[in-house]
C-alpha cells in the first residue's frame, strides 16, 4: 500500500506541470484580444498605446518565451498580474479562495448530514415508499442544472416569503469582520459579533442548500449500498436481539461500519462542488473563485484563466490523492498488496 | 420482535431521535428568526451610503483606468480644472478659477485657485497639474488620447498653467471637464513610484500603489477597494469646500439590474445605477423615487462598405435605403421600453451642433425605390456580428433582432452573430463587418471627439473599419476641412461647423445611431442631490441625506 | 396479506422493468421523438414575437411569454433540438476516441499505455467545469466549440473504462485460445475481445447524457455557449435570471434540462440491469 501511496506522490509534480502546460496552451491559442479590457476601445487604433501595453504586459514576447517565463514565476510563487483587476492572480485567488471554501465547506456539510440520513432511511425503508422518495429527492440534486435551483430557490425564499437573504456574503450595509480565515462565520465569532454572525449564516444557507443537494446523490447512494452490505451482519441482528432501539442500532453499530466508504465518497464529491460554485456563485453575488473564474474566461484574462485552472486542478488533485489513500487504508485489495 | 429485526421500541426511538434534534435546532433557528433582513429601518445620516451597480473597474490610477465606474471614482477623488455644470454644457470652475484662450485657440492660460488643497493638506500648485497631464499622455494608457496635441505645458508661477497645442483645438477646455485630467498630488506619487517622464508607459511602478491609496483634491479618498466587490470613499477632511454630505460610500459590486433592484427595496442600497426601465417598473417601494433623464450615451448601427464578408457593394445608396427602413420608433419602444430619445446624427442631443438636426423617419417606399436603383430590388444577404451585451438597458440582441425584421420588409436578409465583445473588437478592426450594432458615452463635453470617432475622415477608425483606405467613395473630405474650422473657431461660432459636420455623417449613413436611452436614477427618496452628469457620471460630493 | 397476484405479476414482469426504467424510457422516447418533430408541430413560433411581452402563463401561452415577446414553451421545446443532439455527438465522439484509445492501451501496453493514460491522467485532472470553460473562451464561444470542448473533457473516462475492460478480458481463455490458433493482434482485439467490453460503455454513455446536456446548458448559462436568439436551454435560464421576477422564463428549460438528466440516469440504470444482471 505504501508502494502505491509513493507512486501517486511522485506523479503528483508531473501532473502539475502537465495541467500548467495544457492550461498555457489553451489560453494562449485563443481569438480574442485581452488588450481591450486594459486600455480601453477608444484607443486600440493607437499603435503607440497598444505597442506599449503589450510591451508591459509581456504579450509581445514569442509563445515558448511567454511559457517559461510563466512556469519560472509559478515556482517563485507568482501567478502573474491579472489583466482585468491589475492585481496580483494570486492576490487576487488567496482573497477569493476562503469565501469560496467557506461555501463548500458548508455544502459539503450539510450535503453529507443531509445524504447520509436519506441513505439511512432508504437503507431501513428499503423498496418502500421512504426509500423511493429519499433517492428521489437525491437525484433530483444531481440532475437539476444548479444555477436554475438556486435562482427558484431565491425567489421562492427570499423574494417571495422573505424568510432568507438575498445574494451577497453579507447584507450590503455591514462591514466585514476582521480577516482572521477569511470565514466570516468564524471570523465574526471571533471577535464576539453575534449579529455579523447570524448574517454570515444566514446568506450562506441557501447557496450552501443548492449546493449541498448536488452531492447528496453520490453520499446517499453509497451510504444505502453500505448499510444494506451491513445491515445483514449477525452483529446487527444480535444488537437488535438484545433490545437496542432502532436508532442506536442504526447509527452506533451499522451508520459506523456503513461510514467509512461513505467519507471517501465525500472526497470525490469535491469535483461536483467545485462545478456548483462556478456556476452559483455568480447567482448568488458571492465573491470567490467561482465568480471570478467566470468573468477571467469572460474577459480573456489569461493569467487569472491560468491561476484558476492550475489552483483548481491542483486542489482536484489533492483531494482525489488524499480520497484514493483513504481508500487505500480501506479497501483491502490495495491495503494488502 | 417484528419479522425484519425491528421492535416497537423502534418507533419509538425514532420520534425520540427526532424531538431531541429539534431541541437542538430550536435556539440556532430563533437567533436566525432573529431578522436581520426585515423591514430596512430608517439609516442614520452617518451611515455609509451604499451604491449598487456593476462595477467594471479596471485600473485605480488615473492615467491608466477606463471604465464607468473609473470615471465616477476618479471625478470624486481627483479634481480637473474645469467641471461641467448642472444643465450639462456649462463650464464651471473648480481647481481653476478662470482661464482664457488666446484667438487662434492655440494656447490656454489656467489660474488656479490658491485655496485649493490635496488630500494631505498640501496646496494644489501648478506644478502638480502640469505633471499630472504629462504623466497622463507618458503612461500612454487609456485616457492618454486626451493630451494628444499638447506642445507644451508650461507653470510661470505656482499658480498658473500654460498650454500650448500643435494645433487650433477649442475642445480642449471641454477634454479638461474629463476627470481623467484631474490634478495628480505629484510629490506623493513621486515618492511612491510615479513619473511623468517620456518612458513612463515602462518606468512608473506606481499602479498597485493606487489601487490602494489616492492622492487628489476632490471630496473624497480612497478607504479600500476589494477587487469584484466593493470601492469605499471616505470623506477628504481637507476638501476645500467644506463638508461633504456623506461620510463614507460605498460602491457595492452588483451585477443585474434586478439584483440592484432588490437591494434598493429592501434597503440594502440607496442608489442603484444601472437599473433599466422594464426592472424600474417592478420596484413598487414608496421610498424609492425613480427617475428617467436624457442621457448622452447612444447605441448605433455602423455599415463597413469595406467589409470582406459584403455580398453586394453597400453604396451610399443602399446605406440610405437601409437609413429610411429602420424603424426607429418602435426601435426605442421595443429595446428600452419607449424610455429614450432619437438621435440624428452620431453626436448626442445636446452637444455643440445637434440643434436643429432633422430626426430620422422611417419611409419603406423611398428605401426600396433607393434599392431599386441600386439594382437591389430584390434584395440581399447581409451577415451581422455584434456584441451580445447589455448596455445603457438596451438588449443588443434584442436591438439587432428589431433591427432584422425591420429590414427584411425592404427584402435584406440580415443573419445574425452574436459574440464575446473581445472577439467581436478583433473582427471589426480585421476583415470588418458588414453591419453590427454597439454603443458609445461620452469621454467628456464636447463634439470633436465624436468627429474624430465617427466622420469618414482619414485615420478615424471608423473610417478604417467601413473601409475608407481601400475605398475612396467613403471618405468625405468635407468634414475634415470643416473639423479644422470648428476647432480654430472662438467659443460663440463652433456650433455652425459643427453643426454641419453633423449633416455630413448623417449623408454618410455608415453611422446610423438607434436610440438614446434614458438613464433611470433610482434611489431612496431619503437622499438628496442625485444627478446625472455627462462627464463624470455622478458626481458624489453633491449627495445629501436627510 | 400475500395474494397471488403480485406473485404471478412478479413472474411475469422482468426484474429490470421498474417504474423509473419505465419513466425514463418515456422522457427519453419523448424528447427525442421533440428534437425530431417540434418543427412539425402546431405551435407558437420559436423565434418570433406571438404575443405581449414578459407575459405570464395564460390559455395561448401556457409557459408565458419572454422580453422580446415569444412563446417560453415552444421555445423550451425547441430547445431539444439542440440539446439533444449537442448530447449525442459528445458521447458519440467521446466514445469513440477514449474507447479507441483505451482499447489500443489496454492491449498494446508497455509506452503505449503509459503515455495514453498519463494523457487522460492529466485531462482528468482539471475540475470539468474550470477545463471546458478554458477550452471555449479560447477556441471562441459557441455551440460548436463548446461542444469540441466537452469532447475534450469526456473521451478519458471512456479511455479508461475501456482499458480496465480490455485488461480483465484479454486473460480469458478464449482470447488465448485465438492468439494460439494464430490470429493477428488487430483481429484479436476487434473480434474477441471488444464485443465482450461494451455494457459497461453503453450503460455508462446512456447516464452521462444528461450530464452532458446539464454542463452544456451550464456552458451556455456563463455565457460560452449558445447565444441568443438560440433557443438553448442554458441560455434561456441565463435570460430568465435577468428577468427574475418572470420566473416561466427558466421554468420551461430548466424542467426541460431536469427531465432529460433524470430520465437517462433512470434509463442507464435499467440499462445496467438488463445488461449485467448479476450487479445489484
Amino acid at each position: 500500500m505504501y508502494r502505491y501511496i509513493i507512486r501517486r506522490l511522485i506523479a503528483m509534480p508531473l501532473l502539475l506541470l502537465g495541467i500548467v502546460s495544457i492550461a498555457f496552451l489553451i489560453t494562449h491559442f485563443t481569438k480574442g484580444d485581452p488588450l481591450i479590457s486594459i486600455i480601453g476601445e477608444r484607443q486600440m487604433d493607437n499603435p503607440v498605446v497598444i505597442a506599449a501595453a503589450r510591451a508591459r504586459w509581456g504579450l509581445d514576447r514569442s509563445l515558448p518565451e511567454q511559457y517559461l517565463i510563466y512556469v519560472g514565476s509559478l515556482l517563485t510563487g507568482d501567478f502573474g498580474t491579472s489583466l482585468r483587476t491589475k492585481q496580483g492572480v494570486g492576490r487576487d485567488l488567496a482573497v477569493r479562495l476562503p469565501a469560496t471554501l467557506e461555501l463548500v465547506i458548508a455544502a459539503m456539510l450539510l450535503g453529507s448530514l443531509v445524504g447520509i440520513t436519506l441513505g439511512v432511511v432508504a437503507a431501513r425503508y428499503r423498496d418502500r415508499a421512504a426509500d423511493h422518495l429519499a433517492r428521489l429527492f437525491a437525484l433530483i440534486g444531481s440532475s437539476l442544472p444548479v444555477f436554475w435551483s438556486g435562482l427558484i430557490l431565491l425567489f421562492i425564499f427570499s423574494v417571495q416569503v422573505h424568510l432568507l437573504p438575498g445574494p451577497g456574503r453579507l447584507d450590503a450595509r455591514t462591514t466585514a469582520p476582521p480577516i482572521v480565515t477569511g470565514f466570516y462565520t468564524l471570523d465574526s465569532l471571533f471577535v464576539g459579533d453575534l449579529s455579523t454572525f447570524a448574517e454570515a449564516i444566514t446568506h450562506l444557507i441557501l447557496p450552501a442548500c443548492v449546493l449541498g443537494w448536488t452531492v447528496m446523490g453520490l453520499v446517499s447512494r453509497q451510504v444505502r449500498a453500505s448499510m444494506l452490505e451491513v445491515l445483514h451482519q449477525d452483529y446487527i441482528v444480535a444488537a437488535r436481539a438484545k433490545g437496542a432501539s432502532e436508532p442506536r442500532v442504526l447509527v452506533n453499530h451499522a451508520l459506523r461500519n456503513a461510514l467509512i466508504p461513505t467519507l471517501t465518497v465525500i472526497g470525490f464529491s469535491f469535483a461536483y462542488l467545485i462545478t456548483g460554485a462556478v456556476l452559483s456563485e455568480t447567482i448568488f453575488s458571492w465573491p470567490g473563485v467561482g465568480s471570478y473564474a467566470v468573468d477571467a474566461t469572460r474577459s480573456l484574462d489569461y493569467p487569472a484563466i491560468m491561476g484558476v485552472t492550475i489552483v483548481g486542478g491542483t486542489a482536484f488533485l489533492l483531494t482525489n490523492l488524499a480520497t484514493d489513500i483513504g481508500y487505500a487504508f480501506v479497501d483491502p485489495r490495495i491495503r494488502f498488496r | 420482535m417484528n419479522k425484519d429485526g425491528t421492535n416497537m421500541a423502534g418507533q419509538r426511538g425514532m420520534a425520540r431521535l427526532t424531538r431531541r434534534a429539534l431541541l437542538l435546532a430550536a435556539p440556532v433557528l430563533a437567533s436566525i428568526c432573529g431578522g436581520p433582513w426585515l423591514a430596512p429601518a430608517a439609516q442614520a445620516a452617518d451611515t455609509p451610503l451604499v451604491i449598487a451597480r456593476a462595477m467594471d473597474i479596471n485600473s485605480l490610477d488615473p492615467a491608466r483606468t477606463w471604465c464607468d465606474t473609473c470615471q465616477i471614482y476618479v471625478s470624486n477623488v481627483y479634481e480637473s480644472l474645469i467641471g461641467l455644470g448642472p444643465d450639462n454644457k456649462t463650464l464651471t470652475p473648480r481647481l481653476a478659477t478662470k482661464w482664457e484662450s488666446n484667438a487662434d485657440q492655440t494656447q490656454f492660460t489656467f489660474h488656479l485657485d490658491p485655496d485649493a488643497v490635496f488630500s494631505d493638506g498640501s496646496p494644489v500648485e501648478a506644478k502638480d497639474v502640469k505633471w499630472s497631464w504629462e504623466r497622463l499622455h507618458n503612461i500612454k494608457g487609456g485616457p492618454s488620447f486626451m493630451m494628444d496635441g499638447v506642445k507644451s505645458i508650461e507653470a510661470p508661477d505656482a499658480h498658473t498653467v500654460v498650454v500650448t497645442m500643435e494645433a487650433p483645438n477649442s475642445e480642449f477646455l471641454g477634454i479638461l471637464t474629463a476627470p481623467y485630467t484631474g490634478a495628480v498630488n505629484s510629490d506623493v506619487a513621486i515618492a511612491n513610484g510615479a513619473n511623468a517622464n517620456a518612458d513612463a508607459d515602462k518606468s512608473d511602478t506606481s499602479e498597485a500603489w493606487f489601487m490602494a491609496n489616492s492622492a487628489g483634491s476632490g471630496p473624497y479618498v480612497l478607504a479600500d477597494y476589494k477587487a469584484d466587490d466593493e470601492l469605499r470613499f471616505k470623506a477628504n477632511p481637507n476638501y476645500k469646500h467644506g463638508k461633504v454630505g456623506i461620510s463614507e460610500i460605498v460602491i457595492k459590486n452588483t451585477k443585474d439590474a434586478v439584483a440592484q433592484a432588490q437591494l434598493l427595496e429592501s434597503g440594502g442600497a440607496d442608489i442603484a445605477m444601472q437599473i433599466d426601465p422594464d426592472t424600474a417598473k417592478t420596484i413598487k417601494s414608496d421610498s424609492v423615487a425613480i427617475e428617467t433623464v436624457p442621457s448622452y450615451n447612444f447605441v448605433y448601427v455602423a455599415i463597413s462598405p469595406g467589409a470582406k464578408g459584403n455580398t453586394v457593394k453597400l453604396t451610399k445608396e443602399v446605406r440610405q435605403a437601409i437609413g429610411y427602413a429602420l424603424d426607429y420608433n418602435g426601435t426605442v419602444d421595443f429595446t428600452v421600453g419607449g424610455q429614450g430619445k432619437l438621435q440624428p446624427a452620431p453626436i448626442p442631443n445636446g452637444f455643440p451642433g445637434t440643434a436643429d438636426l432633422p430626426t430620422p423617419t422611417q419611409d419603406i417606399a423611398k428605401a426600396k425605390e433607393l434599392l431599386e436603383k441600386a439594382g437591389l430590388g430584390s434584395g440581399f444577404e447581409i451577415n451581422a456580428e455584434f456584441p451580445n451585451m447589455n448596455v445603457y438597458g438596451v438588449d443588443l440582441s434584442l436591438l439587432m433582432q428589431k433591427v432584422q425584421q425591420d429590414l427584411a420588409k425592404v427584402n435584406i436578409k440580415v443573419g445574425l452573430t452574436p459574440l464575446e465583445f473581445s472577439v467581436w473588437r478583433t473582427h471589426v478592426r480585421g476583415d470588418g463587418i458588414p453591419l453590427t450594432a454597439v454603443f458609445y458615452a461620452p469621454d467628456y463635453f464636447g463634439s470633436a471627439q465624436y468627429i474624430q470617432y465617427f466622420a469618414m475622415m482619414e485615420g478615424t477608425p471608423w473610417w478604417k473599419r467601413a473601409g475608407g483606405a481601400n475605398d475612396a467613395s467613403i471618405t468625405n473630405a468635407k468634414e475634415g476641412d470643416l473639423l479644422k474650422q470648428a476647432l480654430a473657431a472662438p467659443e460663440a461660432e463652433k456650433d455652425k461647423f459643427f453643426h454641419d459636420i453633423a449633416m455630413e455623417m448623417i449623408n454618410d449613413r455608415v453611422i446610423i445611431p438607434l436610440v438614446s436611452p434614458n438613464v433611470v436614477l433610482a434611489y431612496a427618496k431619503s437622499v438628496k442631490g442625485v444627478r446625472y452628469s455627462a462627464c463624470c457620471n455622478l458626481p458624489l460630493g453633491e449627495i445629501t441625506r436627510e | 396479506m400475500a395474494s397471488a397476484a403480485p406473485a404471478l405479476a412478479a413472474a411475469v414482469r422482468p426484474r429490470w422493468l421498474t417504474t423509473p426504467v419505465v419513466l425514463g424510457g418515456l422522457i427519453a422516447v419523448f424528447w427525442i421523438s421533440v428534437a425530431l418533430t417540434v418543427g412539425w408541430w402546431p405551435i407558437h413560433d420559436a423565434f418570433l414575437a406571438t404575443g405581449g411581452r414578459l407575459g405570464p402563463p395564460d390559455a395561448t401561452h401556457w409557459l408565458g411569454t419572454d422580453k422580446l415577446a415569444r412563446d417560453v414553451l415552444s421555445r423550451t421545446l425547441h430547445g431539444a433540438q439542440y440539446s439533444l443532439p449537442i448530447g449525442l455527438a459528445v458521447i458519440a465522439s467521446a466514445v469513440a476516441i477514449g474507447a479507441t484509445l483505451g482499447a489500443i492501451a489496454g492491449f498494446v501496453g508497455g509506452l503505449i499505455d503509459a503515455a495514453i493514460m498519463r494523457l487522460v491522467d492529466v485531462t482528468l485532472s482539471f475540475p470539468a467545469i474550470l477545463l471546458a470553460m478554458a477550452v471555449t473562451a479560447s477556441i471562441g464561444p459557441g455551440l460548436r466549440n463548446a461542444t469540441i470542448a466537452m469532447i475534450i473533457v469526456w473521451w478519458p473516462n471512456y479511455a479508461r473504462l475501456m482499458r480496465a475492460q480490455v485488461l480483465a478480458v484479454r486473460e480469458r481463455e478464449h482470447v488465448e485460445a485465438a492468439i494460439a490458433a494464430g490470429a493477428s493482434a488487430p483481429r484479436v482485439l476487434v473480434r474477441h475481445i471488444l464485443p465482450l467490453c461494451w455494457s459497461p460503455i453503453l450503460v455508462n454513455a446512456t447516464m452521462d447524457f444528461g450530464q452532458v446536456v446539464l454542463q452544456a446548458a451550464s456552458l451556455s448559462f456563463i455565457g460560452l455557449g449558445a447565444s441568443p436568439p438560440t433557443p438553448e436551454w442554458g441560455q434561456m435560464i441565463s435570460e430568465g435570471a435577468r428577468n427574475f421576477y418572470q420566473w416561466w422564463i427558466a421554468f420551461g428549460p430548466g424542467m426541460a434540462i431536469l427531465s432529460v438528466a433524470l430520465g437517462f440516469n433512470f434509463l442507464g440504470d435499467g440499462l445496467r440491469d438488463i445488461l449485467d444482471p448479476r450487479t445489484q
